[in-house]
């Protein structure tokens, strides 16, 4: 499908040093943290302040997954009303989507559904998404429960993760997860279509691969 | 022996003096001793007949240098059935093979079903055959044919075998067998006669039955003779109930462009259906009861007890929408341009220059009809010059068709998005649905204009001319498009808005060019607007807040107060309103939204453009910093749009509107009742792109700006794009909404049939999972495209064949659920028993288009013998049977009169070209 089509473009595009490349994007209300959240996954760095995304940034993070190496092109995106137009058409092609709030900004946690809305319109059906409820460090300002963020996910059928870009809280489960859906939903996407498995675009290998990765799937 | 050599003995010599006879003898009696063994393992082989569940085993043998091949047949599911009744009866009572009382075997259209015929022939459950290899083509020897038969002979007597082993004899085509059975009590011999003509004597059952009779000889009187009997209808001539559809003919008086240029075709050129086979049987009657004889007989197929029926499809009929997309998917090969293609007729001619006097002569906005007289005085000129591919009285209704705004009382006009209310229900009903399957596609909405555009396009291609006229047409659209943008016409039926990623380019682009136009109209009306009011009122005071703000006495002191504050050269222009009841923070006038500029559209290749520029300046701090400065383009006009509006604000202001979450306020109030603030950490960072280009825009308002979208440009690109493209390229734009177009066109006509074709849905299933595929992968594989042109023509076979036996079977179009199962099968190529006969609805179906079939065969011999049409020959229903099939069975004491009572059989099979009997006759072989 979409998937297997830009896996082989990207990859005659960018350089070969890897098998498989994901698309995945960030979203979400303005400072809720996504770029913090990226650079701490993809550079492990934090910093109280980044300057705040003007329009749209990447990062690449090459990960292994079952003896094959996925590139992560992670998108970054501006969170203002304003950037929408222009976020929104890099909504295109992209297998996963990061859709965070910030636990401690109610109008964040609001605004999920529209997000959500945003991703229906803009991108194929098959994306994936979880919903991410960050600066779970600070306990203190928290006006969002776990069980509304629990909830809201299970109401729009998405996984859920709190993390903290500051205290490495989930920050690399988060993704890992996000990988691990994209690839059972590209194997289930084979398995029911015959005519692409002959194409032998997928090893069988994926198809077949255990759970292993969901072992670091806690929800704390 | 000879086969099992071992690989590391390469010298291999047998010395024994066996002769090749003997070798073959016990190769054959190992095969037999070995299937003894497998039978009670699992099968390797595996058929599904009509009969149940066949397993096959083949083994190779050789005959000095002949190969045969030795094959057991066993059906799984009868013997399966007989266990279950003798473990009831709990003791093993003797059987012989032909007690099976098997009489006809049902037809059985799979390719993939039995092909040896003894098991109908005979009956049988169970036997062994005994072919010659490919190599040979016959055995005619007698001798030959003895040492065979001696062969099984020694060999069931040798492995007490309890199977007939047959023997193939003749010609390979005559399908003719020898066959033995021997058991403790009874040998059977099965003999066959196969012959093209029938002899006298045997063309009715009362000779065959004498001849049965002599055959045993039986030494006291025979018990009666079971005798059954099928005779077999072909009907291939349907006459009025023969299913046609007409091909559209360009030439033709009626040629109709509504139903054959606007929409896809669908269907076969004739009729799917070539014959349909009825039989008619009688069961096990005793033989002093019936008379079939030359004068006389009793058996008249309206009276038989047992009707069943199957039908035989035709031979890769065309099938026209798979054909339509086999066209196009060819055309994809022609690489040659669009003005190639169509060569002198538009080499000379540039339309923008052949009348320049038009462009100032015709008004600037005209009315909707001058697109198309345009159009087609265009073809008309150039017509002297060389003719046109596309003939005008064709050409204009198809522009009328695409273009139905030129039109003012269009029977084609766009209503996309409108509500479908004004439709009934059921079709809405049906549109909605096919909405939902086709969601997935890559495409546009039904029936928009790229929609119309593909399948006029096809035709073109198709029947209108081939690819001159397919160019003809697209220079024509392309034409339209071009002038749309220059008189600033929107174009109809696209969708309004942005280009939608999720539809194909060629949509896109359109949806762009309407932007395009859409911003051109817009500035054409501000720029009229400012010079009428340049000339109406020279010297008013155009404050263009007022626009926006009421004047009531309160703001208007408050203007007065302002623009003395402001100097001339710094006037707020580009007010949009108020936003909220915010400041200032400097100067405590009210924050003014500004007019921004528009937001950019694009389409998805230039999307795709911009990612790899932004990709390839790599990962790094120093390509995000670049990546900013690229994106920062709309931030700046905002930027500057904001400090035109609001004179004296500062970037807190700014930040307020555009990113509140950035602008932290505190508890106290400020000199002007609102709440005290200040920037958030990440604002405050030292250069950080904000503060530099707040600090580097200059406050201009958006109208005054570098355009970020110069609408002139692109416009251009897209009409360049459109004109540029080659025929395949066209070919490979539309192809995905042309499969949209046919899914759509099969999902009307399989839910037509469903209910006699409930497998259709699942096929189409798997057709819309390819066009969703085609359609998203951006360039057209021939794999996947050849995949669904096979997908969609083999769905559209099997719509025309359920739509031909529904017209012959259920004319009145009804809701009979036996006719749909009835049809349903008969689809499957299956046989079917109509239950109650000549009696039941299928029944009278059938009769009166055997009727038919008569009257029509009546009428020839009437033109061409002038033979008084006979008025008692219509009342024979049916013609004389085409073939005819007894079959024949008794107990007989045979050879001595004290012997034990052993079936005897004989099988008939009449037909006009061929004769063959098929016997088995037992006899005692432990009392003789």
């Amino acid at each position: 499908m979409v998937f297997t089509g830009d896996v082989k473009f990207q990859k005659d595009a960018a350089d070969q040093n890897f098998d498989y490349m994901f698309k995945l994007l960030i979203i979400g209300n303005s400072s809720v943290g996504k770029t913090s959240f990226l650079f701490r996954y993809a550079d492990d760095s934090f910093t109280s302040a980044f300057v705040s995304t003007v329009g749209i940034d990447f990062k690449v993070k090459t990960v292994f997954r079952h003896d094959k190496r996925v590139k992560l092109q992670i998108w970054d995106t501006a969170g203002q009303e304003r950037y929408r137009t222009i976020t929104t058409a890099y909504y295109r092609g992209a297998m996963g989507f990061i859709l965070m709030y910030d636990i401690t900004n109610e109008e964040s946690f609001n605004s999920v559904q529209d997000w959500v809305t945003q991703i229906k319109t803009y991108s194929w059906d098959n994306a994936q998404v979880i919903l991410v409820g960050n600066k779970c460090d600070m306990e203190d300002e928290r006006v969002i429960s776990f069980e509304r963020g629990k909830q809201l996910a299970e109401q729009l059928g998405v996984e859920f993760f709190e993390t903290s870009a500051k205290e490495n809280v989930n920050v690399k489960a988060v993704f890992e997860r996000l990988v691990d859906i994209i690839c059972d939903k590209m194997s289930d996407s084979l398995d029911a279509d015959p005519t692409l498995g002959s194409a032998g675009i997928m090893p069988t290998r994926l198809t077949n691969a255990p759970q292993g990765a969901q072992a670091a799937n806690c929800n704390c | 022996m000879n086969e099992e050599i071992d690989e590391t003995e390469f010298y291999h010599q047998d010395f024994t003096t066996a002769s090749e006879w003997e070798i073959f003898c016990a190769r054959l009696e190992e095969i037999i001793h070995q299937w003894k063994v497998d039978d009670l393992k699992t099968e390797d082989l595996n058929v599904t007949s009509t009969q149940g569940q066949w397993s096959i085993k083949e083994e190779k043998l050789q005959f000095v240098d002949v190969e045969f091949v030795l094959s057991y047949f066993k059906n799984i599911s009868a013997i399966e059935q007989r266990k279950g009744v003798d473990d009831d009866d709990d003791t093993k009572k003797y059987r012989h093979p032909m007690e099976t009382l098997h009489d006809y075997g049902l037809h059985d259209g799979s390719s993939s079903g039995l092909e040896c015929p003894l098991a109908t022939w005979y009956g049988l459950d169970q036997f062994i055959t005994l072919n010659f290899g490919s190599f040979t083509s016959s055995i005619t020897s007698e001798s030959q044919i003895k040492l065979l038969l001696s062969s099984v002979q020694l060999a069931i007597s040798n492995t007490n075998c309890s199977n007939p082993i047959f023997v193939q004899i003749r010609e390979k085509w005559q399908n003719c067998y020898l066959g033995v059975y021997e058991d403790e009590q009874v040998r059977t011999n099965f003999e066959m006669i196969h012959l093209r003509k029938v002899p006298q004597h045997c063309q009715y059952l009362t000779g065959l039955l004498d001849l049965f009779k002599t055959k045993i000889m039986s030494p006291i009187n025979l018990d009666p003779i079971n005798v059954s009997v099928q005779l077999t209808y072909y009907l291939n001539e349907f006459g009025k109930f023969t299913w046609n559809q007409d091909l559209p003919d360009v030439d033709s008086e009626h040629f109709d462009m509504e139903t054959s240029v606007f929409g896809l075709p669908f269907g076969v050129t004739q009729d799917p259906v070539s014959e349909i086979v009825l039989k008619t049987t009688w069961s096990h009657l005793p033989d002093h009861l019936i008379v079939d004889s030359e004068n006389y007989s009793d058996f008249d197929p309206m009276q038989a007890p047992k009707w069943s029926t199957y039908c035989k499809m035709s031979d890769q009929p065309l099938c026209l929408l798979s054909e339509v997309l086999s066209d196009a998917l060819n055309a994809i090969n022609t690489k040659s341009s669009i003005y190639e293609i169509l060569g002198d007729f538009v080499a000379s001619s540039d339309y923008n220059i052949e009348n320049p006097l038009d462009l100032l002569t015709e008004p600037k906005l005209p009315t909707l009809s001058t697109v198309i007289k345009r159009a087609a005085r265009n073809s008309l000129s150039r017509s002297s010059r060389s003719t046109a591919p596309l003939a005008e009285e064709i050409l204009v209704p198809i522009l009328y068709f695409l273009f139905p705004d030129a039109d003012e009382e269009t029977s084609f006009p766009y209503n996309l998005g409108k509500d479908k209310g004004n439709e009934d229900h059921m079709g809405s009903e049906t549109r909605r649905l096919i909405d939902n399957e086709c969601r997935g596609f890559k495409t546009c909405k039904e029936n928009s204009l790229p929609y119309r555009l593909a399948i006029v396009f096809i035709q073109a291609l198709g029947i209108l001319g081939g690819a001159r006229a397919a160019a003809h047409l697209w220079f024509e659209f392309v034409q339209e498009m071009r002038f749309r943008w220059e008189k600033s016409v929107l174009i109809l039926g696209i969708p309004t808005g942005f280009p939608d990623p999720r539809t194909c380019l060629l949509n896109q682009k359109l949806q762009m060019l309407n932007c395009c136009i859409e911003r051109k109209r817009a500035r054409e009306t501000r720029e009229t607007d400012a010079c009428v009011e340049k000339f109406a009122d020279t010297n008013s005071s155009t404050d263009e807040e007022e626009f926006y703000d009421c004047t009531s006495d309160r703001v208007e002191e408050e203007e007065n107060r302002r623009r003395t504050k402001h100097s001339l050269w710094n006037q707020p222009v580009g007010r949009l309103g108020k936003f909220e009841n915010l400041k200032l923070i400097k100067l405590g006038d009210p924050l003014y939204i500004p007019i921004t500029q528009e937001p950019v559209p694009k389409t998805e290749d230039q999307l795709q453009e911009d990612t790899d520029i932004l990709l390839q300046l790599g990962s790094d701090a120093q390509g995000s910093e670049l990546r900013a400065k690229m994106m920062s383009a709309s931030l700046l006009s905002d930027m500057e749009s904001f400090k035109a509006a609001n004179p004296g604000s500062i970037l807190d202001d700014f930040i307020r509107w555009y990113s509140p979450r950035d602008f932290i306020e505190e508890d106290t109030l400020d000199q002007w009742g609102q709440k005290k603030g200040h920037l958030s950490a990440r604002m405050l960072i030292a250069d950080n792109p904000w503060v530099q280009m707040w600090e580097s825009a200059k406050p201009v308002p958006a109208n005054r700006q570098k355009r970020l979208f110069d609408d002139t440009r692109e416009a251009e690109k897209v009409l360049h794009f459109l004109d540029s493209r080659t025929l395949s390229q066209v070919v490979e734009m539309l192809f995905p909404i042309l499969s949209h177009a046919a899914i759509c066109r099969l999902y009307d006509e399989c839910e037509q049939v469903t209910p006699a074709l409930p497998s259709a849905h699942k096929s189409l299933q798997q057709a819309i999972r390819l066009v969703q595929k085609i359609s998203r992968d951006g360039t057209i594989t021939e794999r996947l495209c050849a995949a669904l042109i096979q997908q969609i023509a083999a769905l559209e076979l099997s719509v025309s064949q359920a739509n031909s036996l529904l017209y012959k079977f259920n004319p009145s179009g009804g809701c009979d659920e036996t006719v749909f199962v009835f049809t349903e099968k008969l689809l499957h190529g299956c046989e079917v028993e109509i239950e109650g006969a000549s009696k039941s609805n299928i029944g009278n179906k059938l009769t009166s288009m055997f009727t038919e079939a008569q009257r029509l065969a009546n009428l020839i011999l009437t033109e061409h013998g002038n033979l008084v049409e006979n008025n008692s020959s219509v009342n024979f229903i049916f013609p004389q049977a085409n073939e005819r099939e007894f079959v024949m069975r008794v107990s007989a004491v045979r050879p001595a009169p004290y012997s034990k009572k052993s079936p005897q059989f004989l099988r008939a099979i009449l037909s006009k070209n061929e004769f063959r009997f098929a016997g088995a006759f037992s006899e005692d072989i432990v009392y003789f």
